[in-house]
């Protein structure tokens, strides 16, 4: 009996797993923290002494409007170069650092990731009303979904993806 | 079924990424440091220096660009910023300035009063009339041997010239609705009754001014009143009459209050700083208000001609 030539491997792409997403999210937060904020240490450090409480830096930042407007336009200024990083890489390779440990890509329901929705998936980090509402509701669309998908990813067209492989 | 990304990750390109990003966070760190009027670098410390410089004024915009003048909103500012940090634990206001506006110089006295922090007064060369009344609020005053202190008492002394008005036969045509309206006009003599008027609100600032001293120095007042004569007294004499507690300068400041808080002593300048921003708005707006007045004259004429201050 003669038998088929089918393929040895088998592979499709689904959904990411929940961790993997999770795991690469904190690791590129952990390269962001460590590379592109690190100027921004030293800033922070240098206005609020090392053995404050929370409850005494909030106490000297709201003291004078020049430190609320100083913190607010540093705020944006960081998230950003937090933005431009998810932009650049994923626009660019599909991928983040973490992306790529973890093995996840991003993919477009069209045929390529268009800037638009590069923007629109990341804006969630623009420390700014309306979007931050997002900071709460856009996770929790990934627990609730059969996609896996966060609220601006669904926005966007996008999707977090993995390659499922299997012998036959 | 999807297809599967094609895309390699390429390190280099990430690598490219991070550097390019963090470039820009250095850039705009010094960007913002240098458009925004926060010196973050001299918000660490436990002790605020709080410079008294020049003369005393009330409004911020008194002081042509680089002049040392001390306005009362900027200064009140400062001390309410170091009395709400909690790593503050003691000001010291750093005085060097023969006095000036009554009204700045109490609104500043007020708030060194109000501070619940350890206030002490550092008169370096002068901490006169004005400059001394904020002293005094302090809670404690260290002067220089040398220096020149006291000076209580009102001036609000003008040119009068209706004499020369007349030689060039120009006239004064008064027009007033109220008899006093014009009181104080260097175009017109004064008359003996608007003189008594004059002196009697003088006198009244004065006895204020001295109430506040003895108040702030816990001082018997008619013995304030006895030396509230506008005459300065070198800083040993002042220290000999009461008007300082300590002869010394920054190292006696410091041990005063490394004793009072047990602690060590890291002095911090608090200064109001300008902004690019704040000295680029601060020209174009003097010199939109010189043109058509003359830019020359408008740098040297800085009071209008007929108008009184009364400075301390």
């Amino acid at each position: 009996m003669k038998r088929l030539n089918l393929p040895k491997e088998k592979s499709f792409i689904g959904p990411a797993l929940l961790w993997k997403r999770i795991a690469a999210f904190f690791i590129d937060i952990a390269i962001i923290n460590l590379i592109v904020l690190f100027p921004f240490r030293s800033l922070f450090q240098n206005i609020i002494p090392k053995d404050y409480s929370f409850s005494e830096a909030y106490k000297l930042l709201s003291s004078s409007t020049d430190y609320t407007g100083f913190i607010s336009s540093v705020s944006f200024i960081m998230s950003v170069l937090v933005v431009l990083y998810f932009f650049m890489l994923e626009r660019k390779m599909g991928q983040t650092i973490g992306k790529m440990i973890m093995k996840v890509y991003v993919v477009s329901d069209n045929n390529s990731l268009k800037p638009w929705q590069m923007l629109v998936r990341n804006i969630i980090f623009i420390p700014m009303f309306p979007f931050v509402l997002l900071w709460i509701i856009d996770p929790l669309f990934m627990f609730f979904t059969k996609t896996n998908q966060r609220l601006t990813e669904i926005l966007s067209r996008t999707r977090v993806v993995e390659k499922y492989s299997f012998e036959q | 079924m999807e297809k599967i990304p094609q895309q390699n990750f390429r390190w280099g390109y990430a690598i490219f990424v991070l550097l390019l990003l963090s470039i820009l966070g250095f850039m705009a760190v010094g960007i913002i440091s240098l458009f925004i009027g926060v010196d973050v670098e001299s918000l660490s410390g436990n002790v605020a220096l709080i410079p008294i410089e020049g003369v005393i004024v009330g409004t911020r915009d008194s002081g042509f660009l680089f002049d040392s003048v001390t306005a009362s909103p900027d200064t009140v500012e400062l001390i309410e910023k170091a009395d709400k940090n909690p790593g503050i634990k003691a000001i010291i206001l750093e005085i060097n300035s023969p006095g000036g506006s009554a009204v700045a110089s109490e609104e500043i006295a007020n708030a060194v009063r109000k501070t619940n922090k350890t206030t002490v007064a550092w008169i370096r060369e002068v901490g006169a009339s004005g400059a001394y009344w904020i002293a005094s609020s302090a809670d404690y005053a260290v002067a220089n041997r040398a220096s020149i202190t006291g000076s209580i008492g009102v001036i609000a002394s003008y040119l009068e010239f209706p004499g020369l008005l007349e030689r060039y036969n120009v006239t004064y045509q008064r027009l007033v609705s109220g008899k006093y309206k014009d009181i104080g006009s260097p175009f017109k003599e004064m008359t003996a009754e608007e003189k008594a008027l004059f002196q009697q609100n003088l006198d009244l600032i004065r006895d204020f001014f001295v109430s506040e001293v003895a108040k702030n120095r816990n001082l018997n007042k008619k013995d304030v009143d006895k030396i509230a004569n506008g005459l300065f007294y070198l800083g040993m004499q002042a220290k000999e009459i009461g008007l300082v507690d300590e002869i010394g300068g920054k190292e006696e400041v410091v041990a005063y209050i490394e004793k009072k808080e047990g602690i060590k002593a890291e002095l911090v300048e608090y200064k109001k700083e300008k902004g690019l921003f704040d000295i680029l708005s601060e020209v174009m707006g003097k010199q939109s208000f010189f043109v058509g007045k003359g830019i020359g004259s408008s740098l040297f004429d800085k009071k209008p001609s007929a108008s009184i201050s009364i400075t301390t």
